[in-house]
Parts: structure tokens; sequence; C-alpha cells
């Protein structure tokens, strides 16, 4: 109940002007910032690539370097394998 | 008639069209549920599955669905009256319009925000994915070569265009460094930029630059490759970026001037069954299509908003809002031409220059609410021309990635980039130059309208699949699929071999009309292996609970 309130709340709280605001980021940024997402997150593939030597237990790059890249790869691990592992489609390119 | 007797009529449509018969659909059909999680939620990763604001979402979809064609298409079908084109719009968007969208979108999140190819593959045949791409490409390929010819003619025949145009294109380079080089702050970029532009149209008035048709087509195409390679932060998302308010002015500016104005409408309201372009059934109904209907829409909303909603309720204000916000942007296109031209004859002649059509229209309006007439000319010029090349910005981008994809396995060349990007302006150049470009509309109508009948198809399987109403879905996909063959039909074996046996520009002609050819040969068999799916569903296959019901289990 409490939750379905506030989420009311937020919702009116932004009223025309947060409407106006939201919908002309939508028409006029969203796109570019799916689009920097996108480039990350294809950066970040190729990251966990350098260390998937480390994770699989075959030291590729020296150890030092690797192992201090770790724990930055290690909390994505999961939504890369499904991004990786997900079927692709040319459509999905375009948008 | 007065003009804002067709406001009535947009009113009626949205009113009834979304507030009522959405809504039912939404809860009776589709059992719209807020509390079922959907992919962006189940399966966020930060970059494809995301949850949005709805209304962030509502701005990005009407951004991805919106181009010049729902503003030349109405023009061009003005030949036939504006009852005709008016009735088309209200009842396409009515009964198939956000209903195409809507569902599109709802049957993605229903399977775990799969894209329409991946749909297709599962629920009608492995080969329905092939045929997908087939429509894509040709439908890429007819709309470079109608927007090319469409930007050609109306930057050669308007000499107040091209320096407003160079200044566009240069602003966008220019923002595309200030943001993602040099870091200038968003806002003080964009004043620039708006400045710039809107300066640049004045001195465009002033500045008269004459350009022929031909090497105005040899510049657009040099666009074309340069939009293709660069990366798309340097040039296609600042461009998209800095046009966007050009063009909410050019709207804005036109809905205040048609109220202001209220002119009567000055074309007639209904011309003859049959015009130049062919019958009025089919070939209104592919010449119109964004607006109305079209099924480009169908893999935007099956492929990017349907991973970044967040609730299932806000899928209609999305995606049908998006679509009823296009029908009113069509609406606009029409009072403005129907009420600018004195009579029939005046508006033929500049029928295959849609952009001197829409600035003579759009122009007038602006003019009602005290801009300078050849200021507000320009304005509706380069507002025309800028949703344009918008266009010619990703087609060929698209182009070169659906070529490596069809053909990169056999032929390895086609998957570098600027090989398969000079082949498709080549392509594109000689149907430009040798094709009769009111054909070719038709034949990009119908590349967009069959996409809409796979959508409709794909809806049909689904729904039946869940033993829910089909019939919202099945009748529009079998008016949508029959009325697009014929027009494909006739143009193809009426229009174009006829045209180019009597020697009339006869490569442009022949090759539209192999075209249409091979647009119908995929349509009936996607016809043939959509019938077996729907036997098969019919009958009751079993079928694997997707992610989302396995979730809520």
């Amino acid at each position: 109940m409490e939750n379905k309130k506030t989420e009311k709340k937020n919702k009116k709280s932004g009223g025309i002007v947060g409407f106006f605001k939201d919908f002309t980021y939508g028409m006029a940024t969203h796109g570019m910032a799916r689009h920097a997402l996108k480039t990350r997150s294809s950066m970040e593939h190729l990251f966990i690539l350098i260390t998937m030597g480390d994770m699989l237990g075959i030291p590729i790059l020296p150890p030092y370097y690797s192992l201090r890249l770790l724990p930055h790869v290690v909390p994505q691990i999961t939504t890369w394998k499904r991004r990786m592992l997900r079927e692709k489609d040319f459509v999905e390119s375009m948008y | 008639m007065n003009s804002l007797w067709v406001l009535v009529w947009w009113v009626v449509i949205v009113v009834i069209g979304y507030r009522v018969y959405a809504k039912w659909a939404a809860r009776r059909v589709f059992d719209v549920d807020p509390n079922r999680a959907t992919p962006a939620k189940m399966y966020m990763d930060g970059v494809d599955f995301m949850p949005a604001n709805k209304n962030v979402l509502y701005g990005f979809q009407l951004n991805s669905i919106a181009g010049a064609a729902p503003i030349i298409g109405p023009i061009v079908a003005l030949q036939w009256g504006w009852v005709p084109a008016l009735l088309w719009l209200g009842l396409g968007v009515f009964f198939i319009g956000w209903l195409h969208d809507f569902s599109s979108a709802m049957v993605s999140i229903r399977n775990d925000g799969d894209t329409f190819g991946a749909l297709g593959y599962k629920l009608i045949s492995p080969r329905a994915r092939k045929i997908l791409l087939t429509f894509i490409y040709f439908y890429l390929l007819l709309i470079a070569t109608a927007f090319g010819h469409v930007i050609t003619k109306g930057v050669s025949a308007n000499h107040a265009l091209p320096f407003p145009l160079l200044v566009v294109i240069g602003v966008a380079f220019l923002v595309g460094h200030m943001i993602y080089r040099a870091r200038v702050n968003i806002i003080v970029t964009t004043i620039i930029a708006i400045v710039a532009i809107f300066l640049s149209i004045w001195l465009g008035t002033l500045w008269q630059i004459k350009i022929s048709y031909t090497t105005a087509l040899i510049c657009v195409l040099i666009f074309g490759y340069f939009s293709s390679i660069l990366p798309v932060w340097r040039f296609i998302q600042p461009y998209n970026y800095s046009s966007v308010y050009v063009v909410y002015f050019g709207i804005i500016a036109g809905i205040i001037g048609i109220i202001i104005g209220h002119k009567p409408m000055t074309l007639p309201a209904f011309t003859s069954w049959t015009i130049g372009m062919g019958p009025l059934w089919p070939i209104l109904f592919v010449t119109i299509a964004c607006g109305a209907i079209s099924g480009w829409h169908s893999l935007v909303s099956s492929t990017a908003t349907s991973r970044q909603l967040e609730n299932e309720l806000d899928v209609r204000p999305v995606t049908a809002g998006a679509m009823f916000a296009e029908f009113t942007i069509s609406i606009i296109a029409v009072i403005v031409v129907a009420t600018a031209f004195a009579d029939k004859a005046a508006y033929i002649k500049g029928v295959k220059n849609p952009v001197g059509l829409f600035v003579g229209g759009l122009g007038g309006a602006i003019t009602s609410i005290g801009l300078p007439e050849s200021y507000a000319k320009a304005t509706a010029g380069i507002m025309i021309l800028i949703l344009a090349l918008t266009i010619i910005n990703l087609v060929f981008r698209f182009m070169k990635v659906a070529s490596a994809e069809l053909l990169g396995d056999a032929i390895s060349i086609a998957k570098n980039p600027h090989i398969a990007t000079v082949v498709a302006l080549v392509i594109t150049f000689i149907l430009v130059k040798t094709g009769t470009w009111l054909y070719v509309w038709v034949l990009f109508g119908g590349a967009n309208q069959l996409m809409a009948s796979f959508a409709l198809l794909l809806i049909t399987l689904f729904l039946v699949q869940k033993a829910k109403n089909y019939k919202i879905a099945i009748y529009p996909m079998f008016f949508m699929y029959a009325t697009t063959v014929c027009a494909l039909f006739y143009t193809a074996f009426f229009k174009c071999l006829p045209a180019g046996f009597a020697g009339k520009k006869v490569f442009g002609n022949f090759f539209a009309a192999a075209v249409a050819i091979l647009l119908i040969i995929c349509a009936l068999i996607l016809a043939y292996d959509g019938w077996k799916a729907f036997k098969k569903y019919k009958a009751g296959v079993p079928e694997g609970p997707p992610e989302a019901e396995k979730a809520a289990a």
C-alpha cells in the first residue's frame, strides 16, 4: 500500500514540466545515452576477455596486472554471460 | 470546408482510439498486468535491458518512428483528394496502426524481449527470419532512393535551402566535437547550435545558392557515405540532437498557424477513383504508410522499446501514444498542403517535389504567426530536409550491416564497410537517376507494409497460441497483406514493366519491377508458412512457458 502511494506521488511530482523535460530528453538524448552504454559494454567485453585466462586458471597477462584487474571484472560476470550467450539479431545492430 | 473541422476528425480518432479501443484491447485481449516482471527488469544488464521512464521512452519511440514519410506520403496521396487521405489516415491508425505498434511491443515483452527475427524463426518458420531480412534490405534500398530524390529535388529547386543545410551539417560536426571532445556544457552547446541554424535559415534567404539536380544527388550520396563510415558520436548523434529543435519549432509553429489561420481546404475533397499512379485501392493504402500504419515501427517496438519498458501499463502510452502522435504529424501535413494551393493544377505541378509542396503549405501556416514569408518557407523547407536527411543518415549504415548479414558468408568482401556502403550508394544513384519516383514511393510503401503484415501475422499467431481473441489482429493482417501484394503486383505489371518496354527509364523501371516481384514471392512464401503455423497453433501445440511466466509461477 505504502509503496503504491509513494509511486503515485513520484508520478504526480513530475507534472507537465516534468513530462516535457523527460519527453525532450527521450527525443533528443536518450539514443545517445544508450549508444554510450553500448560502447562502454563492448569495451567491458574486451576487458573481461583480457582477464578470462586468470578466471579459468590460465595466466595470459603477467599475473600481477590481471590480478589487479580481476576485482573490477568479477561483479559483471553474470550480465556479461547473459549478453554474450543471448541470441542476437541483425535488427539489434540498428537500435 | 474550414480546416478546423479536420481537427475534429483528429480529436475523435485519438480520443476514441487511444482512450477506448486501445484501453479495451490492452485489458481484455492482452491482459496487461502491472505486477508482471518485464524483460527490462528481469534481465537488466545496464545496456540493452534497462528500465526507463515512460515519458523518456515516449520521446525515444516517437523520434525513432517519425521521419519525413508521415509528411510526404499524405502529401502525395492528396492526388486522390483530401477526403480519402484523411479517411485512410484516421481509420488506418484507429484499427491497425496503434494495434500493430502496441502488440509488437507486447509480443516481444511476453517472449523475454526477443526481436521479430527471432520470433519469426520461433513462431512461423526458420526461413521467416530470412524473409524479414529481405523485406528490410529492399525497404532500405527503396527508402534511400525515395528520400535521395526528395532531398535532391528539394535542394535543387529551392535556392534558399542549400546554405542553411550546409550549416546544419557543419553544426552537427561542431556539436559532436563540443560535447564529446571539448566537453563543453550541453546547454551552451545547444544554444549555439540553435542560434546558428535559425540564423543560417535567414541568411539562406539572402545568399541563395544554385545547384543542379545531379550535383545535389552526388552531395547527398557523399553525405550518406560519411554518415555510414564515421563513428555514430562524430556525426549522426549530434546531427539528430541539434535538428530535433528545428523539427519541434516547425511542428509547434505549424499547429499554432493552422489554428490562427483556420483557412479553408482549397484542394478538391475527392478527385477520381483512378489517377496516374493507379486506382485508389490498393495504391493509396501503400502511398500513405507512416501516419496510418508502418511495419518499421514493429522493429523499433520489439527491439529497443520492449527491452526498456519497466511496466506493462506503460506499453500503451509509449507505443500507441507515439503512433497517434505520428498520425497528428500526418494530419498537419494534409491540412497545410490542402489549404495552401488555390487549385488542383498548382498542386499537381509540384507533386514530384514534395519538399516544394510542404514548403508552400507549412510556410503558409507559419506565416500566420507573424514570421516573414520567405523565412517561414525556408524554415519549413529545412525542417523537412532535416527529417529526410535523418533517414539518409541511417539508411546506408543499416544497408552496410544488412549486406554483411545477407551476403557476408558467401562473399567475404561484402563484410568490408567501405565496399558495402559504396555498392549501396551506386545502386541508389542509378535508381534515382533512372527510376520513376512515384513508382519507387509505392514500392517503398509496399515493402514497409509487408513488414507490417509480417508483424500482424506474428501477433495473430501469438494470440492464437495463448487462446486469446486473435480476430483483432487477423483481419487487419488479411487487409494489409492483400492490399500490399495487389499494390506491388499492379505497380510491377501495369506501370513499371509497360513503361520499361516502351523505352521510358528502362533500367530503373525493370529494376523496380524485379524488386516488386521478389517481394511478392517472399510474401507468398510467408503466407504459406504462416498458414501452416496458424493451423498448428489452432490445433493446440504444447509450448514451454517463457521466462516471465516461469518467474511468476
